[in-house]
């Protein structure tokens, strides 16, 4: 029967908060198209994940179980949903956009004949789907043509999760039991585990708040150092900071030092100097914070503060703690 | 190890983004190519086994013309022979249509292992390696930093958000696709380049492939994103900036 | 005519015997001269030819001769005390070639030049001053080299040195005791035999020691490659540049064995000067090395045991040494042949060249900036396109599109050229010019680079270039040449100083009303406008500026004056204590400001130091590099640093408000 199925995503036990935005992606289309909306749960036991999932305004949550899905791999997940979506046969099949699903939702949807619209960004009347190309200079509208179901997966952010509603009545949990042989498993994932803790490895960090001249003296540095905490981040510096050692060698970002791309850059105190730009232009977002408005940093940066950083860094402290509950 | 390494020639990281007049792909004219970078990843990473363990590194590529010229700097950089897949139509095939083409000149090398880039720059798919995998039957594993050879085949370094990482042992033959930054890329010599000359390029026309192109995704139209990169100074107190910055930062960039 | 001298005693008979010894020791002499020197000139003709090498025209290379071997004039200038010792010694050998000549025939009863005829005695005493300062020269220069010891000599003390030093002193010894014997003693014969044998002695161990380049200097000056620091093309499929014997070509091996030891190369080498593993002398020597035991067929590498591949690539292409030299050692092409050698072939694997590498593969810029940020610079700057129409194009180069200083460079200089209703435009795209990759030794990545922009100009018929950096005007105007015909192109102090006496001075310009300091102020008060556009008034006491030659524009191009008669716009120019030929390099050539982080002492920082002690309020630059680097160094000197300003910078500082 025509529907909408969204696959949902577990880590560390929970449902993954892209998750929730897949669901709230899949419940604008089912209300855009008319079509009910239903959710998945892959895994070896999903009964208390899926009693979560219920409670929100959709029609069913299936749990599809089996011992060979408690761990994720591709092969498993692949069968298993191939086995659902054939049953099931849902018109729509939204998934977020996760390392997990770019690992095996490509793979899915070949075997059904279909190509994942993938990191989708918003949904139209159509639908028309729109996603980023050419690294975000570029938007592409895509459409599904003919028969079989449309696999769609979500941008992180890009669709808020909904608030749940209270009182609603829980939507209907069935069982699906998916046939799986081991020998169809090919891959033996191990264990995650972090990078060493010893070694700094800022090329591969991908949240980065980096010191500069402007912090003044080594006593000062704390300040940015909790910051960083609070959001997880890796501690970098401009090159006066190491050359004083106030911070160590391996922790210079900049021509002479390491070269880094992550996802959030922020450059407290630092002016832009072209030795420190070759060193972080590559961040995907930049952020400047500097007493000085024509500091050459604002060129590069998406988003700057203009301002003192001895108010400002302790204030983005508390406000980044907020927003982590 | 027969390793081969599917690369993709994409435009310049530099360039210029202008809307074609049907409104379905960029103007191309006056734009450079290069290799798509991850691709690159992949090639080294093929060039390092190879270093190690022995064997052969072909590269295959599909597109128009223009792509010989990648295809030689591959060829420069280390890699054995290359297959050029003559394609003037890629931007009308879906990611499943251009994984056909691949698949079919891939299969009759009957590689030990299949390498891609993690994704391209211009469409950013990041599904061909896969569903090459998915076609070829063979297991596969994504967003690989570091490949090691094993007795029983493969133990692979696979990034996992935020900042964690798996191990993966699977056997071979397999697919990976390959993750920027795991390795350190080399640069083309002109010893390379002269070497490059006498390598063989096979040529492979894709009607002869035998693939049903029909797509079953199609993109229909693009447009320019509204915001264009300018900066955006968040104004008020800093207890209001830091505020106003964090909102930013979860919602419209999306990085929190 | 008053004799000078007593009559040179000759002794006026040899015995059978004595004629058959002289000649046998003569053969002898000679045979054992050749054994060493045949060898050594089998090893530097089996050297493959140097492509690209022109003998004609003929005219500097005589120029060079005279100049440099004739007068001595670099060994006087650069070291005058040692120099002019050593140009009596040189004087007194060319003066005596007759004298020796005479002295062997003499043996035979064929002597030629009587000592009591006139041109004889006029002759002899010529020669008898030559001995003097000879042997007061030679006797300075083993003190110098035995007691006082300088550095760049070596730590070890040189036996063959002191070995000819002694035959040389014997030589002039024996000949002006020659005047005060006479004719039939056994004195005079005992001192022609005494003569005879240092003769004798001294002639097989020329090439056997560093004085081989008594015979090869003069070829080495006279066959230059004929400019300064010039890189000879590569010639055919198999050519890498210098990576094992079989590609030493003609003139390395020539060079090798002209080495004197002098050490005025590493004197004046900025990465020896810092504690670097670099030393220009040990390179040469080291190739020298190779060649004695392996020689010019071999395909051992010349990186690894006879010179460090770490050394190499520690050189910035300052071209002091090769400067210095004063036997015609061009040191440059050796550097960056080495360095050819070592990239070509992808045995150099240094994170730092190879991102720089990758990023010119398929960027436009070394920086690896997008090149949108150089169309957002010259939005924003409002600088006019270039058209075809314009009579300068202006060339941005890297540091000029995207380094923020380097900007203002730009920005000022454009204001200069508004100011003097020049037209300009600049280029909507700019590839990098290659200076970093052709300098480290990447020919693929120059070879695309250059091609690709001598393309472009080509297309946007571009004439006559501008350029606010030393190091794009070399390459474009001197490095393209090898893959095309390169537009005229300038540096802006070249420009600048043409219309010097159309911008307004700071420093003497009599139109601008002075005002006293008010009370409080120190001697340098600032520029003061009473309104926006009002002429500018000045403080009656000029600041001093000292002027960094730029080692691009100085060395390489020759241009001195020029950028001083800019810098003069502003202040009171004084200079540092290395200046002009001898100016110490920043830091950043040869591609070295892309590269990773120094070991031992920073350049910048030194040369830094030095500009800063002179107590110049203005260090004046004309080079974006130096711009950068001395920025760092005085940026870690603190507060009361000078200010650091371009000379663009300078002229525009004169100029009205717009």
């Amino acid at each position: 029967m025509s529907s909408v199925l969204v696959v949902m995503e577990q880590r560390a036990g929970r449902i993954a908060r892209i998750g929730w935005e897949a669901l709230a992606a899949g419940q604008r289309m089912g209300s855009q198209l008319g079509l009910p909306v239903s959710a998945a749960i892959v895994g070896a036991q999903t009964e208390s994940l899926a009693a979560e999932i219920a409670t929100r305004p959709i029609d069913k949550v299936v749990c599809v179980e089996h011992p060979l899905l408690a761990h994720y791999t591709a092969d498993g997940f692949t069968l298993a949903l191939q086995q659902l979506i054939q049953t099931k046969t849902p018109a729509y099949v939204v998934l977020p956009h996760t390392y997990q699903v770019r690992d095996y939702a490509p793979a899915l949807a070949a075997r059904l004949g279909q190509v994942l619209i993938g990191d989708v960004v918003a949904i139209a009347d159509g639908p028309v789907f729109t996603r980023q190309l050419l690294q975000g200079r570029l938007n592409g509208n895509y459409r599904h043509s003919g028969s079989g179901p449309c696999f769609v997966s979500v941008q992180a952010g890009a669709f808020r999760a909904e608030i749940p509603e209270t009182g609603a009545r829980p939507a209907e949990m069935i069982p699906f039991a998916p046939t799986i042989e081991p020998n169809q498993i090919r891959t033996t994932p191990g264990e995650p585990f972090r990078g060493s803790a010893q070694t700094v490895d800022l090329g591969s960090a991908q949240l980065i708040v980096s010191v500069g001249r402007g912090i003044k003296e080594a006593e000062n540095i704390p300040l940015v150092q909790d910051l960083a905490k609070a959001l997880g981040a890796e501690l970098a510096a401009s090159r006066p900071i190491c050359d004083n050692c106030w911070l160590p060698l391996e922790r210079q970002v900049g021509s002479s030092g390491q070269t880094v791309s992550p996802k959030l850059y922020l450059a407290v105190g630092i002016s832009g100097a072209i030795q420190h730009l070759v060193g972080m232009k590559g961040s995907q977002c930049v952020v400047a914070i500097n007493k000085d408005p024509d500091a050459p940093i604002f060129e590069v940066a998406d988003y700057g503060i203009v301002g003192d950083l001895f108010e400002v860094i302790p204030a983005l402290t508390e406000a980044v703690k907020a927003a982590r509950q | 190890m027969k390793i081969v390494v599917a690369i993709k020639q994409v435009p310049e990281r530099d360039a210029q983004v202008r809307i074609d007049a049907a409104a379905k792909w960029i103007d191309e004219t006056g734009l450079q190519y290069a290799l798509n970078e991850s691709d690159a990843y992949a090639l080294e990473e093929a060039l390092q086994l190879k270093e190690k363990h022995g064997g052969e590194v072909i590269v295959v590529s599909a597109g128009p013309e223009r792509v010989g010229t990648t295809i030689r700097e591959a060829l420069a950089k280390g890699a054995d022979r290359a297959i050029a897949i003559d394609c003037n139509d890629l931007g009308a095939r879906d990611a499943l249509g251009v994984a056909k083409l691949l698949a079919a000149a891939i299969k009759p090398e009957n590689p030990d292992l299949v390498l891609t880039g993690l994704q391209s720059e211009d469409l950013g798919l990041g599904q061909t390696g896969v569903i090459v995998a998915e076609l070829l039957g063979l297991p596969h594993a994504t967003l690989i930093l570091h490949v090691e050879k094993t007795e029983a085949g493969l133990r692979v370094k696979r990034e996992l958000e935020e900042g964690w990482f798996q191990t993966i042992e699977l056997p071979t033959p397999a697919a990976l696709t390959i993750q920027s930054g795991g390795n350190k890329l080399r640069y083309a010599t002109l010893m390379g380049i002269k070497r490059a000359k006498t390598k063989e390029v096979r040529q492979l026309a894709a009607a002869d492939l035998g693939v049903d192109s029909a797509p079953v995704v199609l993109l229909e139209q693009v447009t320019l994103p509204r915001k264009q990169k300018s900066t955006q100074i968040l104004p008020g107190t800093a207890k209001e900036a830091a505020a106003a910055l964090v909102e930013k930062l979860k919602f419209e960039a999306r990085v929190l | 005519m008053i004799p000078l001298l007593p009559t040179l005693a000759e002794p006026q008979h040899f015995s059978l015997g004595e004629k058959l010894l002289f000649a046998g020791l003569v053969v002898a002499s000679a045979a054992a001269f050749w054994r060493r020197f045949g060898l050594v000139l089998d090893k530097i003709l089996k050297s493959r030819k140097d492509p690209g090498f022109r003998l004609f025209p003929l005219g500097k290379r005589i120029w060079d001769f005279v100049w440099e071997v004739a007068a001595q004039a670099k060994v006087i200038r650069e070291r005058p005390l040692p120099g002019l010792a050593h140009a009596f010694v040189f004087w007194a050998f060319c003066a005596f070639a007759l004298v020796t000549l005479n002295h062997c025939a003499v043996a035979f009863g064929i002597g030629f030049l009587d000592p009591s005829g006139q041109f004889g005695r006029l002759y002899y005493d010529f020669a008898a001053v030559f001995a003097v300062a000879c042997a007061a020269g030679i006797l300075g220069l083993f003190v110098r080299r035995f007691f006082i010891r300088p550095k760049w000599l070596g730590e070890k003390l040189s036996t063959q040195s002191g070995v000819i030093a002694l035959l040389i002193f014997v030589l002039m010894a024996t000949y002006l005791a020659s005047f005060f014997v006479s004719n039939a003693g056994p004195a005079a014969l005992a001192l022609w035999w005494l003569h005879t044998l240092a003769l004798l002695i001294f002639l097989p161990l020329i090439p056997h020691t560093k004085h081989l380049h008594l015979v090869l200097s003069p070829a080495t000056v006279f066959l230059s490659r004929g400019s300064f620091a010039q890189i000879p093309p590569l010639s055919g499929d198999e050519d890498f540049g210098l990576v094992a014997g079989t590609d030493l070509t003609r003139l390395v091996s020539l060079q090798a064995y002209s080495c004197v030891e002098c050490g005025r190369c590493t004197e004046h080498c900025p990465a020896a000067n810092t504690g670097k593993l670099l030393n220009p002398k040990e390179i040469i020597l080291g190739l020298r090395a190779y060649l004695n035991d392996l020689g010019p067929a071999s395909d051992q590498p010349l990186l690894g045991k006879y010179n460090a591949q770490e050394a190499v690539f520690q050189c910035t292409t300052c071209g002091a040494c090769e400067y210095q030299c004063p036997v015609g050692i061009e040191h440059v092409p050796i550097l960056v042949g080495l360095r050819r050698g070592a990239v070509n072939t992808g045995s150099w694997a240094d994170g730092h060249g190879t991102r720089l590498f990758l990023a010119l593969e398929h960027g436009s810029n070394a920086l690896g900036m997008s090149a949108a940020e150089r169309d957002k610079f010259i939005e924003k700057q409002a600088l006019p396109l270039f058209d075809g129409t314009q009579e300068y194009c202006l060339w941005l180069g890297c540091m000029g599109g995207y380094d923020p200083k380097g900007r203002e460079i730009v920005a000022a200089f454009a204001r200069v050229m508004n100011y003097l209703g020049t037209s300009y435009g600049v280029l909507r795209k700019e590839k990098c010019t290659g200076d970093p990759v052709r300098r480290l030794g990447n020919d693929l990545a120059f070879q695309q680079l250059a091609e690709a922009n001598l393309e472009a100009l080509a297309q946007n018929k571009v004439n006559k270039i501008v350029s606010i950096c030393p190091h794009c005007v070399r390459t474009i105007q001197e490095d393209w040449k090898e893959y095309g015909t390169p537009p005229e192109i300038e540096h802006h102090s070249e420009f600048l100083a043409r219309y010097a006496d159309k911008l307004p001075s700071e420093g003497g310009g009599g139109f601008n009303p002075r005002i006293k300091p008010t009370a409080g102020e120190g001697a340098l008060a600032p520029v003061v406008r009473s309104s926006p556009g009002a002429p500018a008034v000045f403080h009656p006491v000029q600041e001093k500026i000292v002027f960094h030659d730029p080692c691009y524009l100085g060395r390489y191009r020759n241009v001195y004056e020029e950028p001083r008669k800019v810098a003069a716009l502003a202040g009171e120019l004084i200079e540092a204590p290395r200046s002009h030929e001898r100016s110490f390099c920043c830091g950043a050539g040869g591609g070295l400001a892309f590269l990773g982080e120094e070991t031992g002492e920073r350049v910048s920082h030194n040369r830094a130091q030095e500009l800063v002690a002179t107590g110049a309020r203005t260090i004046a630059a004309a080079c974006p590099f130096c711009n950068t680097m001395f920025r760092d160094a005085l940026a870690a000197t603190g507060e009361g640093a000078p200010e650091l300003l371009d000379i663009a910078q300078l002229a525009a500082r004169g100029l009205p408000q717009s």
